[in-house]
């Protein structure tokens, strides 16, 4: 297929695919540089804490939280949204970028799948733990019981249950789909017997035989069509969650495409905090090229520009809905007690964005980076405003109380952080970040290297 | 006792314009193995089309109609309780539900048909001709069994195609 | 004979018949036969309008009904002809060049969509119950500040300036391109479509809420500008497949291949299921709160016109979806065309939905009017897309996703 000049290459260096196969396979046949078990231990030693909050929580009980009448979700709550969010970035980059033949997505898709599957891992903590008596958490699944019930199926609750380990399970086959071939590579490769037995049996006893890539590839499309309405649904049911509510501030029909719209907002942007630095820790800069660092800016300007005119819909609507409750509600987010959540929400995710029109800045690293970091912040205060601005004023003024989060809780939300980047150091020193079979892919449409029929 | 023509390519064109004339003069090709998906050798080859989005379509209309089944079963006739004030058949709450098993359905099946039709699982046993193919070789395999002096033929071609490491082989 | 060989004979091939194109030019030449096709419509439509007048007596709500639907309607396929531009200018994507002179056509109907459009100043005592004066209505007196006659009509000369402008401007950049290799309006074209988004972004959600939700003065929702917006993309991408089939039979377009129309109608399909998503939500949101101030919306639909209310969702998505899964269905033009062609009804009876409850009440059916209405609108506006077409040659030149366009694999 041919691809016109004025695009930026996909690969740069001039690569061949032995070359290719090497620069991917390094990281994980050398040994590790101190970063690497700095940050492993760092990243360890919050999820311990984390481990251990967890389980005083389970111990205690909730009230070693901070929630109390009326705000019964506070920062629980806003970290499973948060992590969800984060997680639909992966998804939409090997999904959503696959049905539209983008093909720069091949060199941070598998790092972008792991994220998501790490991040959900980190969600679905809090829906465990926040329950009151987590040890029961089976009783979510709709089983034949001695109790003669069954789950409430029309509670958006329980349809997260759903949502989310459909979205964990399908997220989870398409990366092991997709590594299979990949890990073909590393069972070639590598000298040590134990090593080559146990990347045998992940690699499911892969060929490379025509007939299985032809089905692969159907596969990696079909499922990529599936997974791609998942990143629709999963959010607009978590969104559900408030929407479905009569409180002002979350009964609103803009929430689905709304909280979808922000969480691929952030999860670019948790995708570039983390691809900034491996890809100069593991020297694939060839491969993660500013290009691809633009590109995914673009989508973050996108999204974040969608995110910001919703939240315009949603203060213009509050004014012509005409309900004093709902006009209250906006009013309170902007100038009562949580003002400040207010404003670091719109600055972080409404105005810092929007520096993006320029490309200079979309092209340079550390301000990537900062701004990634920005947006993460920004996205969870977006949550946090929402929940807890919603619950702590709502109809009744003798109800209204305030929150304030235990360091049980703060706790908790370290310890996800600890285990999400401990399962990505993990996951780069063990397995290829980079699609070695996809990337090849675009070798020859894309790269820097002079095709033979080019001359 | 399968006699087999092992041969690699270091690019795959040279192996796309291979296959094509192997396949014009009607040699039986047994397998040919890459480090990616090239495109077009499917096509070269004439291999079928996968059957595997049927299996997934009527995987997925399975999972819809258990969801949906299931749901109103359990909430108009088992146990209904007015929960909120919903209709016990409360069709929009069941959807999302049904959606998700859908998908959830679909995407399991075409995973364990497609292991199953490609005889991969965890401890499967398969042949590694070249433990470069999943580097940078491109491998093609060709049936030697049934006419005894093709393999000059044979040679003939794929040395016109750049192909290197052009043997017989036994499988045992 | 090589593969390589193959290879390049045929790339010599595929330049020379570029080459010809370039020569050729691809020039559209409106025929009196499809002139007079056009102009039957309009006729059959007023004679249809005239026959409802003598069976059905239309009072003047159903017939301002009418005119504002169909304003809507051809509106939202012209809008999406820039959109569909400036959208996949800024995406940079490559696939969409060969075919960039239709949407570019259907978006010169804009003019006379602002003509039509305020037309509706004769027309708001009908439309619109906020116009009126002295209601000792709260409700909508809290929104005059927002929904009073001088600031709408403002507005909507505001929208039009935007869209007319920006969309004339994408055109003219077009034609630059044409003319000159220099590769500064490709960029210049980049920052138009850039702009472009941001006016419509905004402008498509108010004009949504001033035109359409502001008809049922009481009611709000937050998606709405959103869900409008889905509509608008499904008949748009509908439109530009049945244009790009008829000029085919016509015998133009032969550089236009399955692949370009295996895309769009992965966007029928793809864009239709968000349709849905979009609808449901709105929807089961509502439902599931229960509130009062909200369900009457739907609860005027549903128990109103039941039967409209699922043949929108069955002829919008089920249709769509069941008819364009497999691969060839969208690679096949009859195929995609009969889909494209049943989907634009559907859009007009979901903004026939949307507007005649609120505007007539229970008592709305379809009838001659309706119909009638809708080929005179058609016929005109048919008239001014394929005139549009003439004006310019139907394969662009000098854009530097050309090639690519050319030899674009789905």
């Amino acid at each position: 297929m041919y691809v016109s000049p004025i695009r930026e290459p996909l690969i740069k260096g001039q690569k061949t695919y032995s070359q290719i196969t090497k620069d991917i396979v390094a990281p994980i046949e050398g040994k590790p540089g101190k970063a690497w078990y700095m940050g492993l231990t760092l990243s360890l030693s919050a999820m311990f804490i984390g481990l251990a909050m967890m389980g005083y929580t389970v111990w205690q009980g909730i009230g070693s939280w901070g929630l109390n009448r009326t705000i019964g979700w506070g920062w629980g709550i806003t970290n499973f949204v948060w992590w969800v969010g984060i997680g639909h970035a992966g998804t939409f980059i090997s999904a959503i970028l696959l049905l539209f033949r983008q093909k720069w997505r091949t060199s941070i898709n598998r790092s972008a799948e792991a994220m998501t599957i790490f991040a959900i891992m980190c969600a679905g903590i809090f829906p465990l733990i926040h329950m009151g008596r987590p040890l029961l958490a089976f009783f979510v699944f709709p089983y034949p019981n001695t109790r003669g019930l069954w789950v409430n199926f029309n509670s958006p609750l329980l349809w997260d249950v759903f949502a989310i380990t459909t979205y964990l399970l399908v997220s989870l086959l398409f990366w092991y789909m997709g590594l299979i071939p990949d890990i073909g590579t590393m069972r070639d490769r590598v000298a040590s017997k134990t090593k080559k037995y146990i990347y045998g049996l992940l690699s499911f006893g892969w060929t490379g035989s025509v007939k299985h890539w032809q089905r692969h590839e159907k596969l990696s499309l079909i499922l990529a069509g599936l997974a791609a309405p998942l990143v629709l649904s999963v959010h607009s049911i978590v969104s559900s969650d408030f929407a479905t509510a009569i409180i002002p501030g979350w009964h609103t029909t803009i929430f689905p495409p709304y909280f979808v719209a922000g969480a691929i907002f952030s999860g670019f942007a948790m995708v570039l905090t983390l691809l900034v630095v491996t890809r100069k820790a593991l020297n694939l800069e060839n491969y993660i090229t500013l290009s691809h660092i633009e590109s995914m800016n673009k989508i973050i300007i996108a999204t974040g520009s969608i995110v910001g005119i919703a939240y315009l819909t949603e203060l213009f609507i509050s004014w012509y809905s005409g309900v004093e409750y709902e006009q209250y509600a906006f009013l309170n987010r902007a100038t009562g007690p949580y003002w400040w959540a207010y404003a670091i929400m719109m600055t972080c995710n409404v105005i810092s964005p929007q520096l993006l029109w320029f490309r200079k800045l979309r092209r340079n690293l550390v301000f990537t980076f900062i701004l990634s970091i920005f947006i993460n912040i920004g996205m969870w205060f977006e949550r946090f405003v929402i929940i807890v601005t919603s619950l702590h004023r709502d109809y009744l003024p003798s109800s209204w109380s305030m929150y304030k989060p235990t360091i049980v809780e703060v706790g908790i939300f370290i310890g996800t952080l600890g285990i999400f980047f401990s399962c990505f150091l993990l996951f780069i020193r063990f397995f290829p970040v980079i699609a070695i079979a996809e990337i090849k892919t675009v070798v020859k449409s894309s790269s820097e290297k002079i095709t033979k029929n080019e001359s | 006792m399968k006699r087999y023509i092992s041969a690699y390519f270091t690019d795959e064109e040279n192996l796309l314009s291979a296959t094509k004339i192997l396949k014009e003069k009607n040699i039986p090709i047994l397998d040919v193995l890459t480090p990616f998906p090239v495109h077009g050798l499917d096509k070269i080859l004439e291999l079928k089309d996968s059957k595997l989005p049927t299996v997934g379509f009527i995987a997925g209309a399975i999972g819809t109609l258990f969801a949906f089944g299931f749901q109103t079963w359990a909430f108009v006739v088992d146990y209904p309780l007015f929960i909120g004030g919903k209709p016990h058949f409360a069709i929009p709450a069941f959807i999302p539900i049904t959606f998700e098993v859908t998908v959830l359905f679909a995407a399991f099946a075409m995973v364990f048909a497609f292991l199953f039709r490609s005889r991969l699982g965890f401890g499967a046993k398969n042949k590694i001709h070249d433990e470069r193919i999943t580097d940078d070789r491109f491998l093609i395999i060709i049936d030697a069994d049934e006419k005894d002096d093709h393999f000059e033929e044979v040679k003939a071609i794929l040395e016109l195609e750049a192909a290197h490491n052009i043997q017989l082989k036994e499988n045992n | 004979m090589n593969l390589k060989r193959l290879i390049i004979f045929n790339s010599k091939r595929i330049i020379s018949l570029y080459k010809n194109h370039r020569l050729m030019d691809n020039n559209y030449i409106l025929s009196r036969k499809t002139k007079l096709v056009f102009l039957t419509l309009s006729v059959l439509g007023i004679l249809l309008i005239a026959l409802s007048f003598l069976l059905e007596n239309p009072g003047s709500k159903q017939i301002w009904m009418n005119i504002l639907l169909n304003n809507l309607f051809f509106l939202f396929i012209s809008l999406c002809g820039a959109l569909f531009i400036a959208l996949h200018k800024i995406a940079h994507s490559g696939w969409h060049v060969i075919i960039k002179r239709i949407p570019e056509a259907l978006s010169t109907f804009l003019p006379f969509s602002a003509a039509l459009m305020f037309l509706l100043i004769f027309g708001m005592h009908d439309l619109y119950h906020w116009s009126h004066h002295d209601l000792h209505d709260p409700i909508i007196e809290g929104k005059s500040a927002y929904l009073n006659q001088p600031f709408f009509f403002i507005r909507m000369g505001i929208y039009f300036a935007g869209w007319i402008g920006l969309s004339y401007l994408l055109r003219r950049n077009s034609v630059s391109q044409d003319l000159s290799e220099d590769q500064k309006h490709h960029k210049q074209g980049r920052i138009l479509a850039a702009l472009f988004m941001v006016f419509f972004a905004i402008s498509s959600s108010t004009m949504s809420w001033d035109w359409i939700m502001s008809v049922d003065p009481h009611w709000f929702s937050t998606l709405f500008g959103w869900y409008v917006f889905i509509g608008l993309l499904v008949s748009g991408i509908a439109a530009i497949i049945l244009v790009i089939a008829f000029l085919k039979t016509q015998g133009y377009l032969d550089f236009v291949n399955k692949e370009h129309l295996h895309d769009l109608g992965k966007y029928l399909f793809g864009f239709s299921i968000f349709w849905m998503y979009l609808w449901f939500f709105q929807y089961m949101l509502i439902w599931y709160s229960h509130m009062p101030e909200e369900t009457i919306y739907f609860a005027q639909r549903l128990n109103g016109f039941p039967i409209l209310f699922f043949l929108v969702v069955i002829v919008n998505f089920l249709f769509p979806f069941l008819a364009l899964m497999t691969r060839n269905s969208k690679r096949n033009i009859k195929w995609l065309s009969m889909v494209a062609f049943i989907v634009l009804i559907g859009q007009w009876l979901n903004i026939y939905l949307m507007l005649s409850p609120g505007i007539i009440g229970e008592s709305a059916r379809i009838g001659f009017i309706e119909i009638g209405s809708v080929c005179l609108y058609l016929g005109g506006f048919l008239f001014v897309v394929f005139n549009a077409l003439t004006k310019k040659p139907l394969l662009c030149k000098n854009d530097p996703f050309l090639k690519e366009s050319f030899h674009y694999e789905s």
